[in-house]
């Protein structure tokens, strides 16, 4: 993988071999798509990692980092939100993410796009379109290192910033750019006699290092702007506000010029419900922190209830966060929401001291780099708190806010859990704009999600799959799965059971027929003997298509009864219908004593010998499929 | 195992089932029939899930709708990953009619998915004994390779 890994880089390692050896993570709830996905990928000479819940994805994300290239995702999952997904990757790990869906409608397509992903796969999906998604790694690894060119040079730097800038508001498609646009230009000409001012600087400033917008410097601007009033905030006095040596007027110019972009968009957000602006270039990952914030915001926003205190005290929990050791709780986050709640909606200075405290607790750990985007993107919020102020009017902010305070605290309380767990942030010296800081997190079940073995989640490294049947029987006698575990003492001391699953009748075939051995493939009728488990297997007939599907999915009857397929390997069907009352476990055990039976321990001895390569993903995933109904309606 | 589709499921599956069977080697030597185990039982708790959701479904209760819709799309994406044609676009009806917060058309387009689903699984296990038949008929050995314990 290290060859691989480097040869994704440019031009580095073996070219020729990539995308050979691709590290991509596939997401899906369901069972059977992340099976094929993960059996194409496979054929595409990927190294293949699955996982069938989000959480347990972004753990494993979060717990290896840098060992993904590209994350595939489906949209609609019971967890997780595909998009929260997507932001949260891009955000924290900032990979590539394609989202998959059945649903191909534009709207949807359209949002994903929004949230930022790199492209939009619609199922069902051929192996030719996952041959090509190397292309997104390195698409994104290119623009990274055009970026990091591009602001290479210290002489022009500012002004090159705001040529791209204004690229970026050119090519933007966010229709108030223009607006926006023409609102900078009038004020840096309305600045002119500024500029001559400060021309004195600018050699000097040429020499300078390139400005890094700390956690604190960005504070320091956002305090300023606030003062002077997002409206009124021009450049020149901004910087006497902030009153920093070494800064000049450009480089708050250009990122006055970027904040106000940013709230442009966010201004998109409240008029139109969930639907993200767009971002682009380097703006983009800027604010890509942002984006995360703005997914709850933008939810409060568009109900036309969020206040600008809470916009603020939110504000404040993301400046807070990049703080390794960040004491301040989520206690006084709350604490500080309320406060700012109770008081008026107007003292923009108070609301700024408030989320200032955390600021001043916030560790230098982080890289600037990061600060630098952190920052940015906790500007917008104050700012956007400003901004909304003067626009939104009068609102209700404790009922507004009261209920969204508590998952915001309690997203905050995992998140800064999650904060101090990571030590560092990686910066990436390609770029001096980089998200890194993990952000608002989902809580509780991250940590105990991805315990291996301790969730029906399969998590697949790039193991093959075999054996579905079989498999089932290590895991129930051998792992370590808690699930697994409780169940197999039950069902071992069921008897042995089971066949060919077909339909189900409800009554258990809990019993005798299992010890019938089934080599002649003909499937004998379970006799309906009183079964402690509702289970539904039941061996039908031969040639027997007795009555069609109904509701209960119970007499279906295929005509072909034959348990097991003769072939390189053997296999044994998993039962085609499962009551939800059952055990599943008992099911796979009654599944494994068939198939050990039937083959008079020929084809035995084979299963054995792929279960233990296979062991973990197979037992995961199938009991993932199998615990799973018993959590759903 | 790259063989034409089989005749006797014609228009059930299109040719995605003959991706899924392409991608059959070696090292996954029961891929297919694992894949599509896979689907009938996830389906099956599906259209259980989907028979509820009609029934409890009262015009215009939209979170209901909701789950429908939920369910709807996940045996799409998996109808269609297998390449369940004809499932597949019985669920496309299916979600507009749920769309529109139709139950009687929800309950029409259940009952065509129920029955679309049985046929499909009919021609599948019609199309795995065809398999296992021909494979007997090729005198494939016993797994009884000494590196077994």
């Amino acid at each position: 993988m290290a060859c691989a890994s480097g040869g994704k880089s440019e031009g580095a390692a073996v070219p020729d071999q990539f995308p050979v050896g691709l590290r991509v993570l596939v997401v899906d709830d369901d069972v059977v798509c992340l099976r094929v996905l993960e059996q194409m990928l496979r054929k595409c000479m990927y190294n293949v990692t699955s996982c069938s819940q989000a959480t347990v994805a972004l753990n494993l994300l979060r717990e290896r980092k840098g060992c993904f290239d590209v994350v595939l995702s489906d949209v609609h999952m019971p967890d997780m939100d595909g998009f929260k997904l997507l932001e949260l990757v891009g955000l924290e790990m900032d990979l590539p993410v394609i989202m998959m869906s059945a649903d191909g409608r534009t709207n949807l397509v359209m949002r994903g796009i929004r949230h930022g992903a790199c492209d939009y796969l619609i199922k069902p999906i051929r192996d030719e379109e996952l041959k090509n998604i190397w292309q997104h790694v390195v698409r994104k690894r290119w623009t990274e290192i055009k970026e990091h060119d591009h602001s290479g040079s210290m002489e022009d730097h500012d002004r090159q910033k705001r040529a791209v800038d204004d690229a970026e508001y050119a090519s933007s498609v966010n229709e108030g750019a223009d607006e926006v646009l023409k609102a900078q230009r009038k004020r840096r000409d309305s600045k002119d006699e500024d500029d001559t001012e400060f021309e004195n600087d600018d050699p000097t400033t040429a020499k300078k290092p390139r400005v890094v917008w700390s956690v604190e410097l960005h504070q320091q601007f956002v305090s300023a702007v606030n003062q002077l009033g997002i409206d009124k905030a021009v450049p020149k006095r901004i910087l006497e506000l902030m009153n920093v040596p070494g800064l000049t007027r450009e480089n708050v110019a250009s990122h006055l010029q970027k904040f106000r972009l940013y709230l442009k968009r966010l201004s998109g957000v409240a008029q139109q419900q969930g639907v993200l602006p767009a971002y682009c270039g380097t703006v983009e990952q800027n604010l890509k922190l942002a984006s995360l914030g703005r997914f709850d915001i933008q939810a409060l926003v568009a109900s036309g209830q969020l206040p600008p205190q809470a916009l603020a005290a939110l504000h404040a929990e993301f400046l807070s966060r990049p703080a390794g050791n960040l004491i301040l709780p989520a206690m006084d986050q709350r604490t500080l929401l309320h406060a700012s709640l109770q008081g008026s909606k107007c003292i923009p200075v108070d609301r700024n001291v408030a989320f200032g405290q955390p600021l001043m607790k916030c560790s230098s750990n982080i890289t600037k780099q990061t600060s630098q985007s952190l920052m940015s993107n906790e500007d917008v919020h104050s700012e956007f708190a400003a901004w909304s102020s003067k626009h939104l009017g009068d609102m209700a902010p404790a009922c507004a806010l009261g209920s969204v305070n508590e998952p915001n605290s309690d997203m905050l309380m995992s998140f800064i859990q999650q904060q101090q767990q990571k030590q560092s942030i990686i910066p990436e010296p390609s770029r001096s704009i980089n998200v890194q800081p993990s952000c608002l997190v989902v809580p509780s079940q991250s940590s105990p999600n991805f315990q291996a073995g301790n969730s029906p989640v399969s998590v697949n490294q790039n193991r093959g799959f075999r054996n579905v049947a079989v498999d089932h029987n290590n895991p129930l006698l051998q792992s370590n799965n808690s699930s697994g575990v409780g169940q197999t003492s039950e069902v071992e001391s069921k008897p042995p059971c089971m066949l060919s699953e077909f339909g189900a009748a409800g009554s258990v075939s809990s019993v005798s027929s299992c010890s019938r051995n089934v080599k002649d493939v003909a499937c004998q009728r379970v006799p309906s003997s009183p079964s402690t488990i509702n289970a539904v297997l039941q061996v039908p007939n031969m040639n027997c298509m007795q009555g069609s599907y109904n509701g209960k999915l119970d007499m279906v009857q295929g005509s072909t009864r034959n348990s097991i397929y003769v072939g390189k390997g053997t296999f044994i069907p998993s039962r085609f219908a499962v009551d939800e009352h059952e055990f599943p476990v008992s099911n796979v055990s009654h599944q494994v004593k068939h198939y050990v039976q039937n083959n008079a321990n020929k084809v035995k001895q084979e299963s054995n010998m792929d279960l233990t390569e296979n062991l973990a993903w197979h037992s995961e995933a199938a009991l993932a499929a199998l615990f799973a109904p018993q959590t759903t309606a | 195992m790259k063989r034409a589709l089989c005749p006797v499921c014609s228009g059930s599956i299109d040719e995605q089932f003959l991706q899924l069977q392409q991608l059959q080697d070696e090292s996954s030597p029961n891929f297919v029939s694992e894949v599509v185990n896979i689907y009938f039982h996830e389906s099956e708790k599906l259209l259980r899930n989907l028979r509820e959701d009609c029934l409890v479904v009262v015009d215009k209760e939209f979170s209901d709708y909701k789950k429908m819709g939920i369910h709807l799309n996940q045996f799409m994406g998996s109808s269609s990953s297998i390449g369940a044609q004809r499932v597949r676009n019985v669920c496309v009806a299916f979600r507009a009619a749920s769309e529109q917060n139709n139950r009687a058309g929800c309950l029409r387009a259940l009952e065509l998915l129920e029955y679309e689903y049985c046929y499909l699984k009919n021609k599948l296990h019609e199309l795995f004994q065809i398999e296992q038949q021909r494979i007997l008929a090729a005198g494939v050995r016993y797994p009884q390779q000494p590196n077994n314990p």
